[in-house]
């Protein structure tokens, strides 16, 4: 597969405006995205591979800055914060092509009332790669506006002015943005100046400490639980505990009657309370009796009946040489990945205020677009009526995908006429969480006479991930056939193999699957460098030097094998078991960006401890390098989360557990003491990073357990068999 | 002879809990026991029904043996790691009561009592016989150092012991189950196993 | 019902209904302090822990009534950007929250800690700190506590020479 993300980008041209307000600067953007017109196969080889570039809008004028009058800028994002560092990424690459320092650059959410509205989400580890082009762009017309104007009020020429911190300077006389900005009603649009060079750039490249850092250290009330509204009053939702409940009809007389209750809301789809206080409104939808029409008797094994490999719809993703020889001597694993949910600490929350024909919606979203366009639709609203205000996300992970909350509150706040404030209950969240699909792997193998792999067949299964979300269009997935989202990781990046396939089975599971951080990457790599290290044993090779005498040398190809090597090298990898430990390894490939890993690991009362990761990747150019690695670190212990230790059941038709604890996930103890980074750069943009690293981990772990026990584990999470112990 | 007992076991109850509000009882005047008349109740019985209590999980599970409180009716270890800590409550900074209470908590699910904690190392009971369990019960090195009156003192009148017939809803607002001898027999059999020696069976 | 207590050094007197309402609402609805966060409600995840008397509690499930006459501290009344806690400064060294949410949570049971053992070693780390954390921060918390405890010791020292 090769680096196809150049083509799929043409960046716009962009126009200015001036919006009202001293020295306000707005920007109305026009950008393009065209998609690439490909065969079925290949646009499906580019899902894997793409870093999807920015897509805003195009009709619209769209804020992204504002000068204050204290000289500073306000950037309006249309990317949500919601750990990985966007924040302070996009303010270096503003900051820079701006010429002024980073104290002068405030980022905030852009209201979707600005106009800068991402149309697509915030998530597939875009944000960075994809506002890399477009933001410099936006941020070097701005300094190229605010020059020419200077010039005209200092009546210097161009060439003899120069920048330093927002002040605009030239032979001996000085104006500040602000002072530049103030009282100018035609601004003088120009063409897209030439970018800086990366040699001058003072902030990208630089580790620069995160710019919410004070905000998050000392409590700021910064996120979307957080919000309130003049006048709010809380509301709840009666929701099902049974997969697949339909709301049939309530009794809600005693509640009605409770003490702070306001009004219950009775809707064609929910019923809500809204009262005087959350833990009124808490009671009074307790007291609620509800007939649901549900499935009955569905359980664990039922789900895992339905997620196995020949059930549901095909489609082959890859195929390269011929089919595998299935009578020759074939190495024939299978592997299998639980439900998974999304967890983030901070529950879903919105408080929404209705008011006549206008509505705000305070959110912690990862779709802005989204989350207006079915409030707006539910009231009856044009979605320039709705204005949502986005905030800091308590995590997102994919969580934050599919908002009805927002549309939910909307509507009780409607029914009351004051603002209303909605949050899942923890229980709610576990139990209506669109959840990461389990899946099923079948994979086989075989080498050739010099111990290489003469063909190899990944077959897999999954329930949704993209198909059925508000963000893919649902013409999209009969076209390709496949999940995007599923198939991430699925594909076989050992290009040098011969023959290889990779098919891609797709079935209905009934209840809700979606985006989980990094998506089908987790399982899928799981699964198959698993698999890789089983073959490399075989055929007696070094785990390592079997990987890389199997990848192709394109440009990807290239990038793979040198996180390969720097993670193996950096690590000391080796096959020997040492003072009880072994190490396991494992690479994937993940919108474009390499990842490797090596796990330290040795087995303690039974347990499987992780006592050390050397993670190698290679995002392109890095523009944050500490935030860089600490979303490697954080990969790496959710993943070692969620391959340890995560799995929801399904228990007498409910999904469960429903708590932290029974839900068990890593905490402090379970880290790794050690996580080493080595970050190379393969290409001269920057890459995806929040996502890929995560990748390995699970392989990595189950590779060296199998160095140390001798068993190869199939099953997440990751569990001794009694053999063994 | 299986419903006559009963009968007499009911009419002693009703002269205990009379005798017990007459004498509001002080560690000095459970001495006695065996001039109350309760002594005549079947000493095994009373045995046997004592340790239906003490090997049910709403005391076992705070009664470990690997220094692990337990939770749940399945006694699964307790979450997150929590264990017995230098001093019974847990560890230096998170300790027992930095979740429990000294009540239930109907909002949280987390239990409560006063002095919520661990049972002292000796008298780790998980796994033990009931001839076992009696054993450390009664032995001074193992029980705290307590006197048989004060063991009865603190077997029938201690809140966290007596927490077991109130242990309210647990973090899905289910009522947690409650051992299989009510409060009032507890306290009697225990009452009467003592008075009449604190004999442990087939010993 | 009227409750009496000391809010980061403040002493404050509020009408908080229900006697048993949670200290977490009423220290984020009626004070308005939003920094002590909820996540779990059922005292698991620990975002919500604040200090009751300098002890660590999960304020989801602490009944208000007991606060009486206590001194409360929440993640705002630890330290501020002009006087940080060591903990708080430490977090900013290391660059720890991503997120951020459960942060809050981590720096109160963390400054608890650090008044019980000032030197903990990472056993002492492991058994202590139980928050959840979801975008996996534990590795730079790690490294966060013990500099707060060498900066705490630091600090403790410098006030010692002052005497």
């Amino acid at each position: 597969m090769g680096d196809k993300s150049s083509g799929a980008k043409k960046v716009s041209r962009r126009k200015f405006l001036v919006r009202g307000g001293l020295g306000t600067i707005g920007v109305l953007a026009i950008g393009t995205y065209i998609f690439r017109n490909a065969i079925r196969r290949e646009i499906l080889g580019t899902v894997n591979s793409l870093e999807m570039p920015y897509t805003d809008n195009t009709d619209q004028p769209m804020v992204w800055f504002e000068v204050t009058s204290e000289n500073n800028i306000v950037l309006h994002s249309p990317k949500m914060e919601m750990g990985q560092g966007t924040f302070t990424g996009i303010a270096q690459m503003a900051a820079d092509e701006l010429s002024v320092s980073m104290q002068q650059i405030q980022v905030v959410h852009a209201a979707s009332s600005t106009g800068n509205v991402d149309s697509f989400a915030t998530g597939g580890s875009t944000s960075i790669s994809g506002l890399w082009q477009p933001l410099r762009e936006l941020s070097a017309m701005l300094r190229m506006m605010l020059l020419k104007e200077a010039s005209q009020k200092l009546n210097i020429d161009v060439t003899q002015l120069q920048i330093d911190d927002g002040v605009i300077s030239g032979t001996g006389k000085s104006l500040t943005y602000a002072q530049v900005a103030e009282g100018v009603k035609n601004w003088e649009v120009p063409d897209t100046p030439k970018l800086k060079s990366l040699k001058e750039y003072k902030y990208v490249g630089k580790p620069i400490a995160r710019v919410d850092l004070d905000a998050k250290v000392f409590g700021d009330p910064i996120f979307g639980m957080d919000a309130q509204m003049p006048d709010m009053l809380y509301g709840a939702i009666v929701r099902p505990t049974k997969i697949g409940s339909i709301f049939v009809s309530a009794d809600i007389a005693t509640a009605e009657n409770m003490p702070g209750v306001i009004k219950i809301v009775v809707e064609e789809d929910f019923v809500g309370v809204v009262a005087k206080s959350m833990l009124e409104a808490e009671n009074a939808k307790n007291a609620i009796n509800v007939t649901w029409d549900s499935y009955k008797d569905l359980n664990t094994e039922a789900i895992t009946k339905i997620i196995t490999v020949g059930n549901g719809k095909s489609t082959i993703i890859q195929k390269n040489g011929d089919s595998l020889n299935e009578e020759g001597d074939l190495v024939r694993l299978e592997f299998r990945t639980p439900i998974g949910a999304h967890a983030q600490i901070e529950p879903n929350g919105v408080v929404a205020s209705v008011d006549g024909d206008s509505a705000i919606v305070k959110i912690s979203t990862q779709v802005v677009g989204i989350t207006r366009k079915e409030v707006a639709k539910r009231l009856g609203l044009d979605t320039d009526k709705v204005n949502i205000i986005p905030t800091y996300l308590g995590g997102g992970f994919g969580r934050r995908l599919h908002t009805p909350h927002a549309v939910q509150a909307a509507v009780m706040s409607k029914a009351v006429g004051k603002p209303v404030k909605y949050f899942f209950s923890r229980k709610e969240e576990f139990q209506h969480d669109m959840f990461r699909p389990p899946t099923h792997h079948v994979i086989k193998g075989e080498l050739n006479t010099d111990g290489l792999l003469h063909g190899l067949e990944h077959e897999f299964v999954s329930g949704d991930v993209g198909n059925n979300s508000a963000l893919i269009p649902n013409f999209l997935p009969p076209i390709i056939g496949a999940d995007v989202g599923a198939i991430r990781g699925g594909f076989i990046q050992y290009s040098g193999i011969p023959n290889f396939r990779a098919v891609y089975w797709h079935v209905d599971l009934p209840f809700a699957t979606s985006w989980w951080r990094s998506l089908g990457l987790l399982a899928n790599t799981f699964a198959m460098e698993s698999f890789m290290d089983e073959m490399a044993l075989k055929a007696n090779k070094n785990a390592v030097e079997f990987r890389l005498q199997q990848i192709a040398d394109d440009a990807i190809g290239v990038r793979l094998k040198n996180v390969i090597k720097a993670a193996a090298e950096k690590a000391n990898y080796s096959e020997e078991i040492t003072n009880g430990r072994a190490m396991g390894f494992a690479a994937s490939i993940d919108a474009n960006t390499p990842c490797a890993q090596v796990a330290e690991v040795s087995i303690i009362d039974n347990e499987i401890i992780v006592h050390k990761v050397t993670v190698s990747l290679d995002p392109g150019l890095a523009v944050n390098p500490d935030q860089i690695r600490a979303q490697c670190e954080g990969c790496v212990i959710m993943g070692m989360s969620a391959v340890l230790y995560e799995q929801m059941f399904v228990e007498d038709g409910e999904l469960t557990p429903t708590i932290y604890g029974p839900y068990q996930m890593a905490l402090m103890k379970n880290a790794p003491k050690e996580i080493d980074v080595v970050l190379l750069q393969g290409k001269d943009t920057p890459g995806a990073v929040g996502e890929p690293p995560l990748g390995p981990i699970g392989a990595a772990i189950a590779n060296a357990v199998r160095r140390l026990t001798g068993e190869r584990l199939t099953e997440l999470p990751l569990k001794l068999s009694k053999l063994t112990l | 002879m299986k419903i006559r007992p009963v009968y007499f076991f009911l009419l002693l109850a009703v002269v205990g809990v009379v005798l017990v509000f007459a004498n509001t009882p002080t560690i000095s005047n459970y001495k006695t026991y065996d001039n109350q008349g309760i002594a005549q109740q079947n000493p095994d019985e009373s045995y046997e029904k004592m340790m239906d209590v003490l090997t049910h999980q709403r005391c076992m599970n705070c009664h470990p043996n690997d220094n692990i409180p337990k939770q749940g009716d399945d006694r699964h270890p307790h979450y997150f790691g929590m264990a017995r800590g230098d001093d019974d409550n847990g560890f230096e900074a998170t300790s027992c009561n930095t979740c429990h209470q000294s009540i239930n908590n109907t909002n949280s699910g987390v239990p409560g009592a006063p002095h919520w904690s661990l049972a002292p190392a000796s008298m780790g009971w998980e796994g033990l016989s009931r001839a076992q369990i009696a054993e450390r019960l009664l032995d001074k090195n193992t029980n705290g150092n307590r006197s048989h009156d004060e063991l009865v003192k603190h077997m029938t009148e201690d809140d966290l012991v007596l927490w077991a017939w109130e242990p309210g809803i647990d973090a899905d607002g289910n009522q947690r189950t409650i051992p299989p001898v009510s409060k009032k027999e507890f306290k009697e059999a225990v009452e009467n196993w003592f008075a009449n020696g604190a004999i442990i069976p087939n010993k | 019902m009227e409750i009496s207590l000391t809010i980061n050094g403040m002493l404050k007197t509020v009408d908080v209904g229900d006697e048993n309402t949670p200290l977490l609402w009423i220290v984020r609805d009626l004070l308005n302090l939003k920094g002590t966060k909820f996540g779990c409600g059922k005292a698991a995840c620990g975002a919500c822990t604040l200090l009751v008397d300098d002890e660590a509690v999960r304020s989801c499930s602490y009944p208000v009534k007991f606060v009486e006459g206590k001194k409360v501290t929440t993640i705002e009344g630890l330290g501020d950007r002009e006087n940080p806690h060591p903990v708080q400064q430490a977090w900013i060294e290391e660059i720890v929250p991503q997120c951020g949410y459960c942060q809050p949570g981590f720096m109160m049971a963390t400054a608890a800690l650090l008044n019980k053992v000032p030197n903990p070693t990472d056993e002492d780390i492991d058994n202590n700190i139980i928050n959840v954390c979801r975008c996996g921060t534990y590795y730079r918390m790690r490294k966060a506590i013990h500099r707060a405890a060498k900066l705490q010791a630091e600090i403790n020292t410098n006030e010692t020479k002052e005497i």
